[in-house]
């Protein structure tokens, strides 16, 4: 092999560490557009590894503001977004390209619901950052509706879960709902279908628990963008952070799921 | 048939009593309720293997003596 070298080429290539790993596409990586629904904590962690993994094409939604108490766990945010109550999204977007000047981050202000079906279909893979049932099973019907990759993250405390749907070979979330997430549902939500958020319980989060699971989301990621999707959790990683404990569960297929039919 | 349930989060376990036709969520209904646990959303696992709550104790091969754990699904993220 000829060429031309020069001192210190090597440092040059912002993803040459990233191109030593033998299984990473990393060409494939910057071509993939991603779809990180809810910015907050899960969301501003997923969202910062992805484009410094190289992705280059990101949508975001979110409808919430910056409030002081996101402060303790999103890496994007300041003191002076929540004292202006900015949108998150606007915040993320804005932070995010000062990590990569070449990404494109598409921010949408708003609910998951004002997404249309159609439009996932451009995503090679989306995630779930959310924070509740409710939102969580419509993303994951959505996304296995258009056979796009799911990967989902939850956290509570310093507890946390993903779990990746690959549609439509994997168990999907409606797969491994029971009474329990049922009764969530039913709270928060009146028998006309109206929304009626009268009794929704302020869940524990803290940065260590917060990085690690969107840390695992992204990472999931780069194996199905690679072509390594025999090398995802099969299919729920639990994680432990207090017992250090993390393992992965199997799931079936429900044959009822209306995901699956 | 007598399973043993544990708790994930204090490690702590309680010995179910169960019949062919009870339901995994009655077994999450039963130990979260001795328990006392909150509001959150929970998932019983055997082994390596999440069990799906609609199933039966039957169907789901749950077998005398057998340990089951119990483990909040954590629903955060914002």
């Amino acid at each position: 092999m000829t060429g031309t070298i020069r001192p210190g080429f090597i440092d040059e290539d912002r993803y040459d560490r990233s191109r030593r790993i033998a299984w990473l596409d990393v060409e494939r990586v910057r071509r993939t557009k991603c779809l990180v629904v809810g910015v907050g904590a899960l969301g501003n962690e997923v969202v910062k590894d992805l484009v410094l993994s190289g992705i280059q094409d990101i949508t975001i939604v979110d409808m919430d503001q910056v409030v002081r108490s996101n402060l303790n766990r999103c890496v994007f945010f300041r003191e002076g977004d929540a004292e202006r109550s900015l949108a998150k999204v606007d915040v993320v977007a804005q932070r995010a390209m000062e990590l990569a000047p070449d990404v494109r981050i598409n921010s949408i202000e708003g609910k998951v619901e004002d997404i249309a079906t159609e439009e996932l279909v451009r995503f090679d893979v989306i995630f779930g950052c959310l924070d509740n049932i409710a939102a969580r099973l419509h993303l994951n019907a959505q996304a296995g509706h258009v056979k796009v990759p799911y990967i989902d993250g939850g956290t509570d405390g310093f507890r946390g879960k993903v779990q990746v749907v690959l549609p439509p070979a994997t168990p999907c979330l409606q797969c491994a709902m029971n009474q329990s997430h049922q009764r969530i549902l039913e709270r928060r939500f009146s028998c006309t279908g109206a929304e009626v958020v009268v009794h929704e319980r302020k869940i524990a989060a803290e940065i260590t628990t917060s990085s690690i699971i969107a840390a695992i989301q992204v990472r999931e990621a780069l194996k199905v963008i690679s072509g390594r999707s025999e090398a995802c959790i099969r299919h729920v990683e639990y994680y432990d952070g207090y017992q250090v404990r993390s393992e992965c569960y199997e799931l079936e297929l429900d044959p009822d799921c209306p995901n699956h039919g | 048939m007598n399973v043993r349930i544990r708790n994930a989060e204090t490690g702590g376990t309680v010995d179910m009593e169960l019949e062919g036709e009870n339901t995994v969520q009655e077994i999450i209904q039963g130990a979260s309720a001795f328990w006392n646990k909150d509001d959150g959303a929970y998932v019983i696992r055997k082994g390596k293997r999440l069990l799906r709550g609609q199933q039966s104790v039957a169907q789901s091969g749950i077998a005398d003596s057998d340990e089951l754990e119990l483990i909040p699904d954590p629903e955060g993220g914002a």
